[in-house]
């Protein structure tokens, strides 16, 4: 451990090997009032057994928060306390700082307690990022700060976000009779930002609820590597996308399979692309059309070919220019003068 | 003060929420063709719906003002002339994203009056879910198929105004079908969906339920604590830890049931339920594993129970399970209880395997459910007018 | 500017030293002797001299705890929200503007039961920019189940500092406080200040004790549920039951203060200055203190009967008590170092409600004149002062007055 900023011990949470060797308890239990298929909630679950019993989480505005614990009821085995919209990482950096002087102090029992602080898109990558983006600076605290993405402001009736795809249709962005295409955002990059912006952290990776263990096991990675971590994870959304929830699993292979979500994980600096994505990149797997994606969700049911299109020609670009396909955006042959 | 007129119509949230709005203001702009005052509005506590948890919307109608006002001086009305049940998985009873509890679907119906169910099932197989009550009261079937859309796309199979038709015989003082006809001809310009309203108006007819017919089942509710015995900080309690549970049979201790929210049963969110083959199981732990609700308990044996005070019926288990045919999604309102398949199979796994097998031949494949998407994801039948307008960009 | 008396009697009590500091030094003294845990520090005139004390006394080991310097007030006050209910003991400050910009955090502290021991420089809101004082930024809580007290020298920074933790902290109580203080006249200007002995301020401050309400792998809770409406009333009458007792805790806190440290507030909620026998009283919080009593001193060698009531706690705001105190006097100056546009009468916050104390704690209605002055650090001067009792005495004899009154406007 350096001797230049003040580290504490983390647990020490050995990966799952394999699915058999899951840990039955649940942390994130039954008689939450979310939709059908609700992929956040999947990552609750995930996130919750991952973590297990010695951990606190705090839980930021959204549909984890509203379709979780309405009405004053909770699913959670774990202690848990909302925070605002905006305010995870200020949240997580709270509780790490007063155990880690109360421990210190002697008025507490001295052992590594996992800090979790989990935010929606809305509230990680729009109102909470600058928040966010200051505790990923603090070398001295252990926490994760994961953000579910499923890309809408979802709890107050679908509303675009900061990672809302282009041209998507949500009650802020939609498709009219002058104006079919109403946003013309691309979706934020959220975990390169995190990663880039914050050359101290020594873990930042993107997760998807159609890998479970891989999205467990990260959870665990980042939770015992010490100082402050963060995980995107993409959501299917049923009610927001609009589609059958019984697909909810499939569309999250879908988003991987087409290259729109890329699988990775940086450890101390070190990028490892896992997953199809990993098959995508070295060329084994050809990436699937985005049509096969869109389609599928209602959320597109007003993308007219030029869109898909577009659409296509912006991921094709995300993996075939790009400096860091899928990850970092900067264009890689420098243009001589 | 003047006559009032108050109808309440349940639906699946997020799935049905176009087509229920559509019928309440339908209802409301209708009687205002006879003259008469109303307000369409659903319940604010419903907002956000979430896809299957039941949700209501209603329409108050009144002769004059005054009245109207006195009906909208509640959040909602206590007492409804006409209940309208959009899915008939609902006469099992709904636990609404407002509420708690579990609520008949009748519940706020006035004595004698119609309980009107879309639904391809007969009266005797609906009063085996709608509970029984104190008071009589007509059970009106609207045959049709359930309707369901998603958030952005809506499928119009004028099951609205099939419904409006069916509500003009019921409670022809309401509005009468000539009034529903002049509605959806002046603002839905649809000649076509009069013609569904006609047919639905010459089908609808009720049957006498009589008091205390219908199903037995006590439903479950809470009381509030007073502000005095309720926790500081606004923090409650958080969730036990389950723990292994009894084979029903050879009374062996093992597998792993969790501990649930007792404040909120999902049940009531389902129109289909997973039915389990436990023989054929290979213990993959898919289904548990991508369960979002938790609500698969591991059994003693190591298979996976679907747990059905828990589950919500998203089918998940179904598209993840590998085994063809050992999780399959079928018809919730067949069902009338709650207990727990792998019990029903340690007691005589023959019969329960042989039941399966006719209830799963039963079901729909997913192409063709009823209760689910009409298609899967796949939206290429899209309003006429929403097409044009893409095309033009 | 110097006060030129302390309010306190002299103390008998060893260990204490003497120390030339400003307000927010003392207050920076009185975390390090309560032993806070956690402080998070965003910088804004002119509270953050407190921040720049403590940063230097952590750096010189003298006081142990977790100091954060957060991107921004709103999530300054998230952390330490959160780390009071993960059982630390917090620490934090504003002024002005950054204190609305922390607003969401400031207003759901009280329902959450976090006794968050807070210090205001107050601080003009701008636009218009101006680092003067201007009392609406801490007033603007007063309505949220806050607690909120303005003293007017070091010393008293310093003690209710001390007494603050004791009162947030009490398990009765649960509710954060604020102490406000006068932005550069006590922030910034140097007095004499007694600091008592850390071994006295450990007796009369036990560690924080959240109880069943902490936070920790131990104690699995869910903090802040989503209600609706079957829960909103229960939850603020739980705040209310602190109000009906807020007022009998601080004066239990006071008096053992006393008993610990030998200095003597006498009545917690106001100071008193030559009511005794008074025929009209100007009433106002914080440092303006100093020249209304420098002007009843003159005033009083001119033969006027004029005394002074400061008030120290506007909430809890001891209504009954201060009626009772109000109702004797012929007439009644309040001067509002805020203001409270649109309200009744168009005066200020504290007139208003001095007003509605009177109209239910008082037999007799004496006329309330409501002055507006001091607003972004504007002087109250000695003549200003004189100028509001000649306006009093006015309306003492019957003379009708503005019920809302500009002083030291140009115009």
């Amino acid at each position: 451990m350096s001797t230049f900023v003040d580290e504490k011990p983390t647990q020490n949470l050995e990966a799952f090997k394999g699915v058999k060797k899951v840990p039955h308890e649940e942390y994130y239990t039954s008689g939450h009032r979310t939709c059908q298929g609700c992929e956040s909630a999947q990552i609750m679950k995930l996130m919750a057994k991952a973590a297990g019993p010695r951990t606190v989480i705090l839980g930021s505005t959204g549909c984890m928060y509203v379709a979780n614990t309405s009405y004053y009821a909770t699913p959670w085995g774990l202690p848990w306390m909302h925070t605002q919209l905006g305010s995870s990482g200020s949240s997580a950096l709270g509780a790490a700082a007063a155990f880690r002087v109360q421990m210190r102090k002697g008025v507490m029992k001295d052992e590594p307690i996992n800090v979790i602080a989990f935010c929606g898109d809305g509230g990680g990558a729009d109102m909470g990022l600058g928040a966010i983006s200051a505790t990923m600076c603090h070398p001295d605290y252990n926490l994760l700060i994961l953000m579910y993405d499923n890309e809408s402001y979802a709890n107050t009736d679908i509303q675009i976000s900061g990672t809302s795809p282009y041209g998507v249709n949500t009650s802020f962005s939609t498709p009219g009779k002058i104006k079919r295409i109403m946003n013309h955002r691309w979706k934020k990059n959220v975990a390169p930002l995190m990663l880039v912006g914050h050359p101290t952290v020594k873990y930042v990776g993107t997760i998807s609820t159609s890998y479970p263990l891989q999205a467990m096991n990260n959870v665990r990675k980042a939770l015992s590597i010490g100082g402050p971590t963060f995980i995107h994870c993409l959501n299917p959304c049923p009610k927001g996308w609009d589609f059958d929830p019984v697909l909810s699993f499939e569309l999250g292979e879908l988003a991987v399979n087409t290259g729109i979500w890329p699988l990775y994980e940086v450890e101390n600096g070190k990028l490892k692309l896992y997953g199809k994505t990993e098959q995508i990149a070295s060329g084994r797997f050809k990436r699937l059309p985005v049509r096969d994606y869109l389609l599928k969700q209602g959320r597109f049911a007003h993308f007219i070919d030029d869109d898909i299109d577009y659409f296509q020609s912006k991921i094709d670009e995300m993996w075939n220019k790009w400096l860091v396909p899928g990850i970092i955006p900067l264009q890689k042959e420098i243009e001589a003068e | 003060m003047g006559q009032l007129f108050a109808v309440e119509v349940i639906y699946r949230g997020v799935f049905q929420k176009t087509l229920a709005k559509n019928i309440t203001r339908g209802i409301v702009l209708a009687a205002h063709n006879e003259g008469k005052l109303g307000i369409s509005f659903g319940r604010y506590g419903d907002s956000p719906e979430r896809n299957g948890i039941p949700a209501k919307s209603f329409a108050i109608v009144a002769y004059d003002e005054q009245t109207l006002e006195a009906g909208m001086a509640q959040y909602e009305p206590k007492q409804v002339d006409l209940t309208v049940v959009l899915d008939d998985t609902l006469c099992k009873g709904a636990e609404s994203w407002a509420w708690y509890g579990l609520q008949p679907a009748h519940r706020a119906l006035k004595p004698g009056h119609t309980l009107l169910v879309v639904s391809l099932e007969d009266a005797p197989s609906l009063l085996k879910n709608i509970h029984r009550r104190e008071e009589p009261y007509k059970l009106g079937i609207l045959k049709g198929v359930t309707s369901f859309s998603g958030m952005w796309v809506y499928k119009d199979d004028h099951t609205d105004v099939r419904v409006l038709g069916a509500i003009a015989k019921a409670v022809p003082e309401l509005f009468s079908l000539a009034s529903v006809e002049k509605f959806i001809l002046e603002k839905l310009k649809n000649s076509l969906k009069v013609t569904s309203a006609h047919t639905a108006f010459a089908r609808f007819a009720t049957v006498e339920v009589k008091a205390g017919e219908g199903n037995p089942e006590k439903l479950f509710s809470f009381g509030k604590p007073r502000w005095e015995d309720m926790r500081g900080g606004v923090s409650i309690k958080g969730q036990p830890q389950g723990g292994p549970y009894a084979d029903p049979v050879s009374g062996k201790i093992g597998g792993f049931r969790p501990a649930r929210n007792e404040l909120f049963k999902k049940y009531s969110t389902r129109t289909m339920r997973p039915v389990v083959n436990f023989s054929t199981c290979t213990k993959c732990t898919l289904c548990w594993l991508n369960c979002p609700d938790a609500s698969f308990d591991v059994t003693p044996d190591g298979t996976y129970d679907a747990n059905l005070q828990a589950c919500c019926g998203c089918g998940i288990c179904e598209e993840v399970c590998p085994v063809k045919n050992c999780i399959s999604m079928v018809n919730e309102s067949e069902f009338h209880d709650n207990d727990s398949q792998w019990a029903k199979f340690r007691e005589d796994k023959d019969s329960y395997l042989k039941w399966l097998e006719t209830t799963i031949a039963k079901a729909e494949p997913i192409e063709e459910r009823s209760h689910g998407f009409r298609y899967r994801g796949q939206y290429q039948e899209q309003v006429p007018e929403a097409l044009e307008i893409a095309k033009k960009g | 500017m110097a006060t030129v008396t302390l309010p306190v009697e002299e103390t008998k009590k060893s260990n204490e030293q003497e120390a030339l500091i400003t307000g927010a030094e003392a207050i920076a003294i009185a975390c390090k002797l309560a032993n806070v845990d956690v402080v998070t520090a965003y910088p804004i005139r002119p509270y953050d001299t407190v921040m720049q004390y403590i940063s230097q006394l952590v750096a010189d080991g003298e006081m142990d705890c977790e100091y954060i310097v957060a991107e921004g007030e709103h999530s300054q006050f998230e952390i330490v929200k959160h780390a009071s209910v993960c059982g630390a003991r917090v620490f934090c400050g504003s002024s002005g503007v950054g204190w609305m910009y922390a607003m969401e955090a400031l207003t759901v502290t009280p329902a959450l039961r976090v006794p968050l021991v807070c210090m205001v420089g107050n601080r003009a809101l701008d636009d218009p920019g101006a680092f003067g004082v201007e009392h609406n930024d801490a007033l603007a809580v007063r309505d949220l189940g806050w607690m909120l007290t303005w003293v007017d020298s070091a010393q008293e920074a310093l003690d209710t500092a001390l007494i603050a933790y004791r009162v947030a902290e009490d398990r009765r109580m649960f509710v954060p406080l604020a102490i406000s203080c006068d932005g550069a006249f006590l922030t910034h200007s140097q007095a004499l200040v007694k600091i008592p002995a850390a071994e006295q301020v450990k007796k009369f401050l036990p560690r924080y004790d959240r109880g069943d309400l902490l936070l920790h792998p131990d104690n699995v809770i869910s903090v802040a549920p989503q209600v609706n409406e079957d829960w909103v009333m229960e939850i603020r009458r739980q705040n209310y039951a602190v109000t009906e007792i807020a007022c009998d805790v601080i004066r239990e806190v006071y008096a053992e203060f006393e008993r610990t440290f030998g200095r003597k507030y006498g009545n917690p909620f106001f100071e008193e200055y030559m009511t005794e026998d008074a025929e009209v009283v100007l009433l106002g919080m914080g440092t303006l203190s100093t020249p209304v009593k420098v002007a009843i001193r003159k005033l009083r060698a001119e033969g006027k009967k004029v005394g002074f009531v400061r008030l120290r706690w506007f909430r809890p705001f001891a209504g009954p008590e201060l009626a009772k105190c109000l109702e004797r006097f012929k007439a009644v100056g309040v001067i509002d170092r805020d203001f409270s546009f649109g309200s009744p009468n168009l005066s200020g916050v504290m007139a208003t409600e001095v007003r509605s104390a009177m109209y239910t704690g008082s037999s007799t209605r004496p006329p309330v004149i409501g002055f507006i002055g001091g607003l972004g650090g504007r002087e109250v001067t000695v003549p200003d002062v004189e100028a509001m009792t000649d306006v009093v005495f006015q309306a003492a004899k019957g003379k009708a007055q503005p019920l809302t009154q500009w002083i030291g406007l140009r115009g």
